[in-house]
């Protein structure tokens, strides 16, 4: 396809006025011509990639404000809000919250992450625009009214419709379009969480799935251009007040194993009740609908009235838990209660994304680690603040099953590279207990449940990737001499199992023949005649056996075998693979 | 073929074959005519407008935070002004909301914390603010009183001494006199009068010309033992303002306390005609005076009025042995094992030989019956508690005795 994109000529006018002389004079001295485009994809890709950060940093940064608000507007300003509006508002908020949802902004509804990847798998790249209103309405009223949800799923969303919206009208090409929107993706979520190296992370492992060096350039400008916009505007400094860590002594790990272990629990069951609860709620009558997100606001509002902490996205509290001013059991009851509040709003169909409250509830339930082995264990234990740390990225690992990001996002937020150590051990424990658990990932799950069969990241993470030495077998012919008579070769190909018989010639080059072109060839030439008069010209490609079997299929063509060598010595063999050896190892490997 | 497409514009799907949405080929809006360069230049001017609306935006958005800031600052103030720290701490946490990283009503709320017994919290949030700012006074300071309520000595004498060198805003000097003397006083309830003096005499060397103070920093090393100090200072203050009651009480404490009962006597008598309120002064001039009236080791007595103030002593001590006695239900006639019993005999026995050629003849007999009485004074000390008015005055008469002996 050509960079650029033809442009229709331009109906001729009448005869140029003195100043567009001028000006055309002027356009051939500096060398621009408009009546070419001036950038050619690959740079407007990039160039695109920069405004999309800005543009989604922009809208992340008034979202943010018109949460606030919204919740200035309706709670008042006290962090505990007068009781009847604990009940009422939420209730009130789902209301409008449905209604707008279902009149107007049908697809602000359900997981942004899977509607990106929906855009890029199955919509050539296409977001709506309408979504990207909807979901700052809706969101921005849901989460402001107390629905426990967080603003970093829609923000990721809406940077992805930004920045497909920008792609379609540039007129990108297809490819190009489909891969705008995991760059606005990771901008949207980069200025959401103001951490651009868990945006881009994210992006690449849950959304895009592989690292290929023209995406990875254009999502990391987009995430570092939309977190300059937010810092430049709100602020500098993490969503939380990062406590200090230092690893009191070794045996701590084994907290932090504990720790692993129980936020891998608690992320399973939080898994297993959306799982099983949604498609319940989805599956009754449409009018219900309307009610839904009212009647989980409001009993979410019942909670609020003993625990307020679990209303809304809840930084303030997480940042609480993180300095120890809560007592281990009303920690244990926030990750509760938490896990039950947001699983309402969640399947009630209220838009809102689980970041920031599976980032409460990992908070919560390392806190409440953390302080009871302060309490029994004060010589081992560090702060509570480091187990609330860890025990986000832990929740994280098992509820999204993002290794990768929950371990840098923790690094990230801590800016403590000594951290590393517990959260590598806690994050790996909880992402193999909900792997064990939990066969299909969240992401995956949502998107089935919606009628949708997105590709799934972890499956493909987890894909056995076959190689040469899983089909290649051994040789079971002679390797022939370029410069043996051809009466010694034919006798010896005959001796051969092979059909095709591998000649070397020299060290490292490889040369062949069909058993039946020589035995067709031979009697016409003399019989002291070197081998090499018959042999074709083409050198024979080789393989080794760590390649991948993609590679034999793609260098097989029309020969019937090919030979594997060693990468130590390319005169030696190691084996052979044919198209049938490839094709029985695919078999094997299902 | 080129496989079935979505519209980009629109998002329907562009049937086989045709490389246009029959849509949207029928509906061109003007921005989709636009060429690309064009709206590339659009955006980067919609761009440039948003930054602009933004800022305006966040700029109310950040007034507002801080008004609503300062709003739930001022309440906390005066919640905890009126003593209503648990409601206090509510609007210092909601002021922390709306402004997360300011200092001042992050101490504020460790100072209700700390009002709440919500100790751990406290140290939590002031040990944060440390971590920010390791030389903020009144952080080091409050961390200090924390460590004092939770009776740990050396980490309250360590805060103090980091709240001394640390930035105060105002007055720093006045703020770090403050400081030291908050940590004398700890000392001082800590029995630690050594480390005390030592901290005193370095306040005492910048003390500017106020008398008051002088006189507060005296009283404070007075207490440490630091007399002569004490007195310096008491002087000095005396020297400015001659009339001050409480520096002549002072001065008078301290004479008291050397043994200088004399001086003592004068100057607490002329801070009582001052001030008659001042009951220790008054208690420690009766003393005094009883000192100066019942001493019979005084050089330049005569032979009859040691005799008498010797008589006067021993009566003291027998009326203090029998009101002990009775106090704890022992009969003084009867025999027994008590100390007090066999003081009591003693005693008796003294006071029925007691005739005037008898002192002349035995010149020892003053300091045996003082010892004696000095020995009834402390058996009655400790058994019926610290002795007051002409009891006391004879143990220190005996106090002295035992420091003047070889």
């Amino acid at each position: 396809m050509s960079d650029t994109l033809a442009t229709p000529p331009r109906p001729a006018g009448g005869s140029p006025s003195g100043a567009r002389a001028a000006w055309a004079k002027m356009r051939q001295r500096i060398g621009w011509e408009p009546e070419r485009e001036t950038l050619r994809e690959p740079h407007l890709f990039l160039l695109l990639a920069v405004i999309i950060g800005l543009i989604s940093g922009l809208a992340v940064v008034l979202f943010r404000i018109a949460i606030d608000w919204t919740r200035l507007t309706v709670f008042g300003s006290a962090l505990t809000p007068p009781p009847t509006r604990t009940v009422l508002v939420p209730a009130l908020g789902g209301l409008v919250v449905a209604f707008l949802v279902i009149k107007f902004f049908p697809r602000a509804r359900g997981s942004g992450v899977n509607q990106t990847k929906a855009a890029v798998y199955i919509y050539d790249g296409f977001i709506p625009f309408n979504t990207v209103i909807g979901k700052f309405v809706c969101c921005a009223l849901a989460i402001g009214t107390g629905q426990s949800l967080g603003p970093e799923d829609p923000s990721l969303q809406m940077g992805a419709g930004i920045a497909s919206a920008l792609g379609r009208r540039l007129r990108l090409s297809r490819e190009k379009v489909r891969l705008i929107a995991p760059v606005g993706a990771a901008a949207g979520l980069a200025a959401a969480f103001n951490a651009p190296i868990s945006a881009v992370l994210f992006v690449i492992e849950e959304v895009i799935g592989k690292w290929t060096a023209g995406v990875l350039g254009a999502v990391v400008l987009a995430a570092v251009s939309s977190v300059v916009v937010l810092r430049l505007f709100l602020s500098e400094q993490p969503l939380f007040r990062i406590p200090e860590y230092h690893l009191v002594h070794p045996a701590e790990l084994l907290a932090y194993a504990a720790l692993g272990v129980i936020g891998g629990v608690a992320s399973l069951v939080f898994v297993k009740l959306i799982a099983s609860v949604r498609p319940r709620l989805k599956a009754l009558p449409r009018w219900s609908q309307y009610f839904q997100p009212a009647v989980a606001g409001l009993l979410i509002g019942m909670i609020g009235l003993r625990l307020p902490q679990v209303m809304g996205a809840g930084y303030d509290f997480i940042d609480q838990a993180m300095h120890d001013e809560f007592a281990w059991r009303m920690l244990a009851l926030l990750a509760v209660f938490k896990i039950l509040s947001t699983g309402l709003s969640f399947v009630s169909g209220t838009p809102g994304g689980m970041f920031a409250p599976a980032l409460f509830i990992g908070a919560m339930i390392g806190s409440a680690v953390g302080s009871v082995e302060h309490h029994f264990f004060p010589w081992l234990t560090g702060s509570v603040g480091a187990y609330a740390l860890v025990g986000m990225g832990t929740f994280f690992a098992g509820f999204l099953r993002v290794p990768m990001t929950s371990v840098f996002m923790v690094l990230e937020l801590s800016g403590n590279y000594s951290i590393i150590l517990p959260v590598m051990i806690s994050n790996t424990i909880a992402y193999l207990i909900s792997r064990q658990y939990q066969q299909t990932s969240l992401f995956d799950l949502l998107s089935r449940q919606d009628g949708m069969d997105l590709p799934s990241m972890e499956e493909r993470r987890e894909e056995v990737t076959l190689h040469v030495e899983d089909a290649m077998r051994p040789y079971q012919g002679v390797v022939l001499n370029p410069d043996d008579p051809i009466q010694l070769a034919l006798t010896e190909a005959e001796a051969s199992a092979e059909v095709f018989v591998l000649v070397k010639d020299g060290p490292e080059r490889w040369l062949g023949i069909k058993k039946g072109d020589l035995r067709r060839c031979a009697p016409l030439m003399r019989q002291d005649d070197p081998l090499r008069d018959l042999l074709p010209d083409t050198t024979l490609p080789y393989l080794h056996p760590d390649q991948p079997l993609d590679e034999a299929l793609r260098r097989l063509g029309e020969w019937p075998l090919l030979p594997v060598v060693s990468r130590a010595d390319l005169g030696k063999l190691e084996g052979v693979v044919g198209l049938s050896d490839v094709l029985r190892a695919y078999r094997a490997a299902g | 073929m080129e496989p079935e497409r979505q519209c980009p514009r629109c998002g329907r799907k562009i049937p086989w074959g045709q490389t246009e949405c029959p849509f949207c080929s029928e509906h061109q809006g003007y921005l989709w005519s636009m060429r690309r360069d064009t709206f590339l230049g659009v955006v980067i001017v919609s761009l440039i407008l948003l930054f602009i609306i933004t800022g305006m935006v966040v700029r109310r958005y950040h007034a507002v935070e801080r008004d609503l800031a300062q709003d739930w600052y001022s309440q906390g103030e005066q919640a905890l002004q009126a003593g209503n720290a648990g409601e206090a701490l509510a609007d210092f946490r909601n002021a922390l909301t709306y402004s997360r990283d300011n200092s001042l009503y992050q101490l504020r709320l460790a100072q209700a914390l700390v009002a709440t017994s919500s100790l751990q919290e406290a140290r939590t949030y002031l040990l944060s603010l440390r971590d920010r700012e390791r030389g903020n006074g009144p952080v080091n300071l409050e961390l200090a009183r924390l460590a004092v309520r939770e009776h740990a000595v050396p980490e309250a004498v360590q805060y103090f001494h980091d709240a001394v060198y640390s930035e105060w805003k105002g007055d720093p000097v006045v703020q770090r006199r403050a400081v030291r003397l908050e940590l004398v006083r700890f000392l001082l309830a800590s029995d630690q009068q050594a480390a005390a003096r030592a901290e005193l005499i370095g306040v005492a060397a910048n003390l500017p010309p106020d008398p008051e103070l002088r006189t507060q920093v005296g009283v404070l090393l007075m207490n440490a033992g630091g007399y002569d100090d004490a007195l310096r200072l008491f002087r000095e203050a005396l020297a400015a303002k001659p009339r001050s009651a409480p520096a002549l009480a002072g001065a008078g404490e301290c004479y008291f306390r050397s043994g200088q009962y004399a001086q003592a006597e004068l100057y607490l008598d002329q801070a009582l005609r001052r001030d008659p309120k001042l009951k220790q002064a008054s208690a420690m001039r009766d003393t005094a005076r009883g000192v100066l009236d019942l001493d019979p080791f005084i050089r330049w007595l005569g032979e009859q009025e040691r005799e008498r103030r010797t008589r006067q002593a021993i009566d003291q001590a027998m009326t203090r042995l029998a009101t002990c006695a009775t106090q704890r239900g022992i009969d003084l006639h009867a025999a027994g094992g008590d100390p007090l019993q066999t003081l009591y005999t003693q005693a008796a026995a003294i006071q029925s030989s007691i005739r005037q050629r008898t002192v002349r003849r035995d010149t020892e007999w003053v300091s045996n019956t003082m010892d004696l009485v000095f020995d009834i004074e402390n058996a009655a000390s400790q058994a019926c508690g610290e002795p007051q008015g002409l009891d006391l005055a004879l143990v220190l008469i005996a106090r002295e005795q035992e420091g003047a002996r070889p």
